[in-house]
């Protein structure tokens, strides 16, 4: 059976995965380029209407022969200004709405993109995380992206387009000029580059530092009722306060060196500014050094140039705020890209069930491995007769899950399989999967009350159909006291694990299939429940077939055939790639 | 006293030199920014004017004004520099005030729950983390724009006054009336987002958690589609307060441009009949234009606001006191070191079923408690330690009712679960008894036979236990909780399985310490089975047992 190994050699690097993600909402995303560029350009000449009406002002000011300027003139360049005043704002606010929806959209897409890949049972994600990590991942990871696809996606194209644009218009005006902003320009990203990656270094120690912060509190948190009875609370107070002080003086060090690559593009911005001036300024008095006498840059020209030189920078800055959103993104994508990957394997099967239900399993030579060529499962046979129930037992690591994942369809296997004399892999999924039912280690709830939950695995079921199966699990009691309404919730369902499981073979019960496949079911229940919930098991089980994983055997006597899967038998066996 | 409850005024009082000095290099660096586009604006202005006249040039004294133009660029870089380090330096050290005050609040509720979720565990730190942002992003640029705004104004008047009028109307729009109008908006989305957001994730987890069911009972798509919905709502509930920001950025800009061209508009007059000199319009103008930056941080302030709020809530919550009805009871007096007394009376506990107990211990006693697990051992320990109300009769102390609380520092318990730190083994041993001394510390390892194991650990007393106790085995840190209890002298000892883990020897050798310690107090014992060794003590003993 072909595996099409999870591994690569060169793995699609994080960028690549990013740009693949911004070209869902290319036409958004350079629309709000467009934007902004229009805002340069409108800048551009709400400065030279700007600079030109200044000039006016000044030439009348000086010279009483200078011929005043036509009214009408001045009312239009004074609506022209106004325009450009009152638009730029508005083509910002479109850019921003813009790149909010954008992000919005490419962030919910992806999301389903998650979910929809975990809807075959042959999802890679059940064997690595637990439920919480993978929600977190989901969740949050994914909302770190919102920063890049909101703002530094169009701001780092910004950041190097209206530079130059600002340099082409500016250029005519004065060369000097011109090339003293070209000059720095190229030196602060390269400065912030340098800093930029010191910087990054020593932030991930501080976020280590700061979740080993986080960590000593919460640790001395948890604990708290042991520390009110030792009365050692005002100790472990002072513990918190030197955790953080220590956290403050190695985060400070960190921080003097992460600041100086933004303090040295505020340096460049700031310098280039005071020298434009000055040059621009010993210019118009005529005592340039090496042009005396000459006025190299008149008024509206200088002034012009002087208004613009700030935005030159601005980008710049703008970009640098936002620099952290790109290695946010990029260690984002990392955490996502094996939720991204196709599930790789997938049951081929077509044909449906023959024969009658309860089905009766046969194997031979079963072998499962992992991706990697590990070996994890290897059964020699199995003959399980329909309507009879089978224990499997074993260390961690003999393949009792991966039994159960292949009845699944979830794992590639090679070696006989068959169901009612018909091979496995030719079935149908879908339809094997409605012959069957699955509980694992710790039974989950939905938020709802007992009457939805119960509803999840048959909608149709009337209310006496689900209080029939409660009575049945043993929760007669429960349901006497709270009737079906009754709401459970994260904090506090108020059941206890035993209930729990009864609460989820009443589903199992609901539907009512012919076989049964159960992982772990008690594992995590005192001895008391335990012993309850196989004596239960024995009664439902009747009449079906019964897979059941446990490492304990009390009160599973009753069961049919018992089978012990053993690590060493993994082990002996060499690396065999399927 | 109980502590108060988190105001968001109060958060600068706990450092107020860090912060105004924060606040202060922050202002100096506006009034730079500003000033440095003001004075080139002059500069250039004035430099014109004079080439422009015969001779004119050389009576201008350009050294100042090039000079103030070299200081403003230099203080402005410098000052940037300067209020970042100290912003930050402030931040960390609110941090630390607020975590300390926190654990606080925490530490005098006699009823302190969190021992739930670690879900909510990291609600918390991210809430005190949510609570800097308030004098970042919420006074500190209010205090500036308002500042700068009193000087840009101050400076106009002095210009003249028709310029001031001009530019009022836009800069106090700008700054004050159109966030005051749409603040309240944005920072009441901003304080449900927590809560969305938690919807959204707890509704994953628990189809994350039923993920193989829903697939096979073909339900997984109709979850997928709810989650959808769910999703989208939270995105538009965040994409909401954006847009309520950008919209008021928009507004503000239209304020601000509409006073920048009522200025230029009665600048011509003012300028034709002499009033205004061009190179102070010019400045006032640049000023003007760099008062937009000023403004700017308003608009994402609420946001802020909003988020802030929220945590407070939610961390003033934490630590409220529950029934006062416990706080009622008077703690226990030290009487009970002499000779101490403890009576059972009817007393009834969950899951013991209908049992009752009467029983009178005293000093010297020992109350063995066995039978099998679920049948209410823990519950009666749980219920003599004060931490369970008993469900009838009554369970006195040298006559008195108590509680966890009334009795704190006579009560010695060893619960099922029970917490070591992620400190060193000392440190651990030494919470509650500060001054206890190395050779002390050692004599209790001996007393739970653990003091070989500590010789040959690397660093002996100093050895890390790790989170949850990770670098030891469960018997060795229920030991390590035990000595820790040893440490101390208290009239009534509880303790909950004591000698899991260990092999006979070690354990007689436990039970015999503990007896030896406990020989002036009451002990009292759960235990599976009967513990080796106690029939030395047999005298002394009575025995509950309890059936399943």
């Amino acid at each position: 059976m072909p595996v099409k190994t999870a591994t690569h050699n060169n793995p699609p690097p994080a960028v690549s995965q990013l740009r693949q993600l911004q070209a869902l909402q290319k036409g958004r995303l350079r629309l709000a380029l467009l934007l902004a560029l229009s805002n340069t350009v409108l800048l551009i000449a709400q400065y030279s209407l700007l600079a030109w009406l200044l000039n006016q002002w000044l030439q009348a000011s000086i010279n009483p022969d200078f011929p005043a300027t036509a009214p009408r003139m001045l009312l239009l360049v004074f609506i022209a200004l106004a325009g450009c005043m009152l638009l730029r704002p508005a083509l910002q606010y479109g850019r921003e709405r813009l790149c909010l929806t954008a992000s919005v959209q490419i962030r919910h897409q992806l999301r389903e993109r998650v979910l929809h890949a975990l809807a075959q049972p042959a999802s890679q994600l059940a064997h690595s995380d637990s439920e919480g990590e993978l929600a977190s991942r989901v969740l949050d990871q994914v909302d770190a992206l919102d920063g890049y696809l909101q703002r530094y996606v169009v701001q780092a194209q910004l950041a190097l387009l209206v530079p130059l644009l600002l340099l082409v218009v500016i250029t005519p005006f004065s060369g000097l000029a011109a090339l003293l902003l070209l000059l720095t320009a190229p030196l602060v990203p390269l400065f912030m580059i340098i800093l930029g990656k010191a910087a990054s270094a020593s932030s991930r120690k501080q976020l280590q530092a700061l979740s080993r912060l986080g960590g000593r509190f919460l640790d001395l948190v948890r604990g708290m009722r042991t520390l009110q009875q030792l009365q050692a609370t005002a100790q472990a107070q002072e513990q918190v306060a030197q955790a953080a002080e220590g956290y403050r003086q190695r985060t400070m060090a960190v921080l003097r060196l992460a600041f100086l690559s933004s303090a040295v593009l505020e340096f460049f911005a700031a310098l280039s500014i005071a020298l434009v001036a000055v040059y621009l300024g010993l210019g118009l008095l005529g005592i340039l050094p090496w042009a005396k006498e000459v006025i190299p840059v008149p008024y509206a020209g200088a002034l012009f140039i002087l208004l613009l030189a700030p935005e030159f920078y601005a980008p710049l800055r703008q970009l640098g705020n936002d620099y952290h959103a790109k290695a946010d993104a990029e260690a984002a994508m990392q955490e996502l890209e094996p939720l991204l990957q196709q599930s790789g394997w997938q049951h081929p099967g077509e044909q449906p069930l023959q024969g009658s239900l309860p089905v009766c399993i046969q194997a031979h030579d079963l072998v499962v491995s992992s991706a990697n060529g590990r070996l994890r499962l290897q059964l020699n046979s199995l003959h399980l007769p329909a309507g009879h129930s089978l224990l499997l037992q074993g260390a961690s690591g003999a393949g009792k899950s991966s039994l159960l994942q292949v009845l699944l369809g979830a794992l590639p296997y090679s070696g006989s399989l068959t169901i009612n004399g018909q091979d496995f892999a030719t079935l149908h999924l879908p339809d094997w999967l409605d012959t069957m039912d699955y509980l694992a280690q710790t039974p989950g709830f939905v938020e709802g009350s007992l009457a939805d939950n119960l509803r999840l695995a048959r909608p149709q079921a009337t209310d006496v159909q689900l209080q029939q199966a409660l009575v049945q699990v043993g929760l007669g009691e429960l349901l006497a006291e709270r009737g079906l309404d009754w709401p459970l919730s994260e904090r506090g369902s108020g059941l206890s694990g035993g209930q729990l499981s009864r609460l989820a073979l009443a589903r199992l019960l609901l539907r009512d299939r012919p076989l049964w496949l159960l992982d772990e079911p008690t594992a995590h229940l005192d001895l008391d429940s335990r012993r309850q919930i196989h004596q239960l098991l024995q009664q439902l089980g009747r009449g079906r077939s019964l897979i059941l994983v446990s490492h304990s055997s009390t009160d599973l006597d009753w069961v049919d055939q018992r089978l012990e899967l053993t690590a060493s038998t993994v082990a002996e066996v060499p690396n065999a790639t399927v | 006293m109980p502590p108060s409850d988190i105001r968001l005024r109060q958060l600068l009082a706990s450092r107020k030199g860090a912060w105004s000095l924060s606040l202060l290099l922050g202002w100096i660096t506006l009034i730079a920014v500003l000033g440095l586009l003001a004075v080139s604006g002059w500069f250039i202005t004035a430099s014109a004017a004079a080439g422009l006249l015969v001779a004119g040039a050389y009576s201008f004294d350009f050294f100042r004004p090039a000079a103030l133009i070299r200081l403003a660029a230099m203080t402005r870089t410098a000052g940037r520099y300067a209020e970042r380090l100290s912003s930050h330096h402030a931040v960390l050290a609110l941090l630390q005030d607020l975590r300390c005050r926190v654990f606080g609040r925490l530490a005098a509720n006699p009823a302190s729950t969190l021992q739930s979720s670690a879900r909510q565990q990291h609600r918390l730190v991210a809430d005190i983390d949510l609570l800097d942002r308030f004098p970042l992003s919420v006074v500190a640029p209010w205090f500036w724009a308002s500042s700068i705004l009193v000087l840009l104004l101050a400076f106009y008047s002095w210009l003249s006054p028709q310029l001031l009028y001009a530019a009022l109307a836009g800069l106090v729009s700008g700054w004050l009336l159109l966030p005051l109008l749409t603040g309240q908006q944005v920072a009441r989305l901003a304080r449900l987002d927590a809560d969305k957001a938690e919807e959204r994730r707890v509704f994953l987890l628990h189809s994350l958690q039923l993920r193989v069911p829903l697939v096979i009972w073909q339900q997984w798509q109709n979850r997928q589609q709810k989650f959808a919905a769910l999703d989208a709502d939270y995105l538009q509930h965040q994409a909401a307060q954006t847009i309520a920001s950008s919209r008021l950025l928009l507004w503000q800009h239209w304020a601000l441009a509409l006073g920048f061209l009522l200025m230029l508009w009665v600048a011509g007059p003012l300028l034709a009949s002499g009033q205004l000199q061009l190179p102070w319009l010019v400045a006032a103008l640049l000023a003007y234009l760099g008062f937009y930056e000023v403004v700017a941080p308003l608009t994402t302030s609420f946001i802020a606001l909003g988020l802030s709020q929220a945590a407070r809530d939610r961390l003033n919550q934490l630590g409220q006191t529950q029934a006062p009805a416990s706080a009622a009871l008077n703690p226990l007096a030290q009487a009970g070191q002499l000779a101490p007394q403890l009576s059972l009376q009817q007393l009834q506990v969950v899951h013991a079923g209908e049992r009752r107990f009467d029983l009178e211990l005293q000093a010297g006693d020992i109350l063995l408690v066995t039978g099998p697990s679920g049948s209410g051992k823990s519950s009666l320990l749980e219920t003599l330690a004060g931490h369970l109300p008993p469900l009838q009769g009554r369970c006195l102390f040298d006559g008195q009712a108590y509680d966890s609380s009334s009795a704190a520092g006579m009560i010695g318990y060893l619960p099922q679960q029970f917490d070591l730190f992620n400190l060193g083994l000392a440190q651990n041993l030494r919470l509650g008894v500060p001054a206890a001394t190395d050779a002390e510390l050692w004599q209790v390892l001996e007393q739970v036979a653990l003091a070989d194991w500590a010789k040959a650990q690397p660093l002996q007393l100093d050895t890390p236990l790790g989170e949850h106790a990770v670098a030891v085995s469960g018997g060795q840190a229920r030991r390590i909780a035990l000595a820790r209890l040893l440490l101390r002298r208290q009239p009534l000892l509880l303790l909950d399985e004591p000698f899991a883990g260990l092999d006979t020897d070690s354990a007689s050798r436990v039970l015999h310490s503990i007896c030896q310690h406990q020989q002036d107090s009451i002990l009292v014992l759960v235990s599976h089975d009967v513990p080796p060794g106690l029939e030395q003590f047999q005298e002394r003993v009575q025995q509950l047992h309890f059936q399943p």
